[in-house]
């Protein structure tokens, strides 16, 4: 008797191991996909923020800017070199 | 008794068809199991299973210091799957508010079709406000699609790409393998909602392109972009030309052609897609006298102390008459005869020299061969076969005539001479970086010594003297020691099939500072109107505008204290 019981209860375990690794499993592969779509989204998000500083500091454009405030290019006597 | 006996017999009946019952639904499962298994298996798994492709980004072009020069961003294409939607009005006020505008009768006509593209290049952050609404009928497809932040700068070195976003031009078709990273497919599977389940995170960062930097400069790019396109518009030129290089490692540091075009706008003219920087020839008129000069004080031909009788300024060869623009009378120096750029005394030189000699100068320096440069549509250049040579090839090439040759070509035999005789490779392409910080790293490449050092150091002091009392003055800058070479090269008229005198090709090429040279650049301006068409007064003004900026910019030390 006592070993039918031993045998029923780890059925029983083997039985409910087996269900919550499958439920895990399938919990686990939700956030999977839940943290890759996260990260694809911020990898495209920092692209997009890397080609706009890229377009902000383009020379030709901070050159339009420079002429827009009148600003000129120093001469040579008016520059000084530090160290 | 009877009664106890109807009870049995209804209770075994009820067993029985329990049991049938039980026995059948039993039958079933083991057909549905055993006999029907791979069929259903194969269906769910159709439902159920997918294969995801996971498109590349392809990878960024960057310049000597880092700077993006191309990138990739992810865009959207929105769609409308007709079946699919339930509130039209709703779904059409929620794409308004985000700037998407959908004509009724469209969806009208194609109101049985499930992929309507409505809008495309939409932005990541409008695709998430529109999803989140989550309203039926509405679908985006991500692609990759190329951008150059820098817009027209760079624009023959960066080339382009198509619509499948392949290189077609320039950098990208090059190093296209490189750049594109490598399709995977994945699996992945859709629960009941539709949702996505993965097995494994993928690291999208190991498929996507490799990083290629440049040896460019964006700021040297700038500066001769600038001052080029200013020359361009005074002169109203057909064509202009600028490269600047390191002599001491062949890195190539600006390239500039203008007519150009800007890479993320459509090409409107094809013909603006070639770089006439490495894919035109000309004919280089007096800048090729340091080869012909080069050759005979290497060959012993020649000597500094030997004089030169000039012929007041017109020497009759063969029924033709050579003339010199700065008549010269009586004998010169060898080095007075380079510094006023003398024809005459560079065809008494190449006479001395041979025609074999000159021809294997010619070769030896690079010319009628590709230079090896890391871009697509390099000319060889033009060059009559040594054996069909007649008795004016030799006089006429002498002084850069009867030779066809490309900017990079010149630009790269100066270097030689700047690298104290070595020629080098030119290249554009210093570095190929994998996601995972692997470098393939692209060194200086030597191709051959073309002359000895002392002969390249007396070249230099020749150039040096060029520009300080020949030809050359106006390319010198203010506290630097300048070494340079003028040319003015008459251009064929192809109606007459002759010299033209109307057109003519100035180019100077030079290198700063003269004696140690940390670049060496070189200008040239295609047909310019106005008032003077020599090299003296178009080309080389414009190259001491762009020298004196890029020493300010590289803070290379003064060596002209006078």
């Amino acid at each position: 008797m006592r070993k039918q019981l031993y045998f029923g209860v780890s059925l029983i375990i083997t039985v409910f191991v087996y269900l919550w690794q499958q439920n895990m499993s399938m919990r686990l592969a939700y956030k999977v996909s839940f943290l890759q779509s996260d990260y694809d989204k911020l990898n495209s998000e920092n692209d997009i923020l890397r080609l706009k500083i890229n377009s902000n500091l383009a020379l030709e454009k901070m050159d339009e800017i420079a002429k827009k405030n009148n600003l000129l290019r120093p001469d040579e006597k008016h520059i000084i070199y530090i160290d | 008794m009877r009664n106890k006996k109807n009870r049995i017999n209804r209770k075994t009946i009820l067993a029985f068809v329990m049991l049938l019952v039980f026995f059948l639904l039993f039958a079933k499962l083991i057909y549905l199991q055993v006999f029907l298994h791979e069929k259903i298996n194969r269906t769910v798994g159709k439902m159920v299973n997918h294969e995801a492709v996971e498109v590349p980004k392809r990878g960024d072009i960057l310049d000597a210091k880092g700077n993006i020069l191309a990138t990739s961003i992810k865009s959207y294409t929105c769609f409308i799957d007709a079946k699919m939607i339930e509130d039209f009005e709703a779904l059409k006020k929620v794409l308004y508010e985000n700037g998407i505008k959908i004509k009724e009768k469209k969806i009208y006509d194609f109101k049985n079709m499930s992929y309507i593209p409505i809008a495309f290049n939409v932005d990541s952050f409008i695709v998430e406000k529109i999803k989140k609404t989550k309203l039926k009928g509405v679908g985006f497809e991500a692609k990759y699609i190329r951008r150059y932040p820098q817009g027209r700068l760079l624009a023959h070195i960066l080339g382009i790409t198509g619509c499948d976003g392949s290189g077609l031009e320039g950098i990208e078709k090059i190093c296209n393998t490189s750049l594109s990273g490598e399709i995977i497919k994945t699996k992945i599977i859709r629960d009941g909602r539709g949702q996505i389940i993965r097995n494994q995170f993928l690291n999208t960062q190991e498929i996507h392109g490799c990083n290629v930097e440049l040896t460019i400069d964006r700021n040297i790019q700038f500066i001769v972009e600038q001052e080029l396109r200013k020359a361009f518009e005074i002169y109203k030129a057909t064509k202009a030309i600028c490269i600047v290089q390191d002599p001491k490692t062949g890195k190539i540091l600006a390239m500039v052609s203008i007519p150009d075009f800007d890479c993320s706008d459509k090409i409107k003219n094809i013909k603006s897609l070639r770089n006439s920087a490495i894919s035109d020839l000309y004919e280089p008129g007096s800048t090729f006298k340091i080869i012909t000069m080069a050759a005979a004080l290497e060959e012993g031909k020649v000597k500094l102390s030997d004089l030169l009788y000039l012929e007041s300024g017109k020497f009759r060869i063969a029924g033709h008459t050579i003339n010199d623009d700065h008549k010269i009378k009586g004998s010169v120096t060898l080095c007075r005869a380079f510094e006023m750029s003398s024809n005459i005394g560079m065809v008494k030189i190449a006479q001395r020299l041979g025609t074999d000699l000159f021809y294997d100068y010619i070769r030896k320096f690079g010319f009628y061969s590709l230079t090896g440069i890391d871009l697509p549509g390099e000319a060889k250049g033009l060059l009559m076969d040594v054996k069909r040579w007649n008795v004016l090839t030799l006089p006429n090439i002498s002084f850069g005539q009867g030779i066809g040759v490309s900017a990079l070509q010149i630009i790269n035999a100066f270097s030689s001479l700047a690298n104290d005789g070595v020629l080098l490779r030119p290249f554009v392409v210093q570095k190929i970086i994998k996601y995972n910080s692997e470098k393939e790293i692209f060194e200086k490449k030597e191709i051959r010594r073309v002359v000895s050092k002392g002969t390249a150091c007396i070249m230099k002091k020749m150039l040096k003297n060029a520009v300080d009392l020949g030809t050359g003055k106006s390319a010198k800058i203010h506290g630097y020691t300048v070494g340079g070479k003028t040319g003015t090269a008459q251009k064929i008229d192809h109606s007459t099939k002759t010299y033209s005198t109307k057109y003519y090709t100035a180019s100077f090429c030079g290198m700063v500072p003269a004696m140690n040279p940390r670049f060496v650049a070189l200008v040239i301006i295609d047909e310019p109107k106005g008032s003077s068409y020599y090299a003296s007064s178009v080309a080389s003004p414009v190259f001491a505008k762009i020298s004196k900026r890029i020493v300010e910019y590289l803070c290379i030390e003064k060596d002209d204290i006078k």
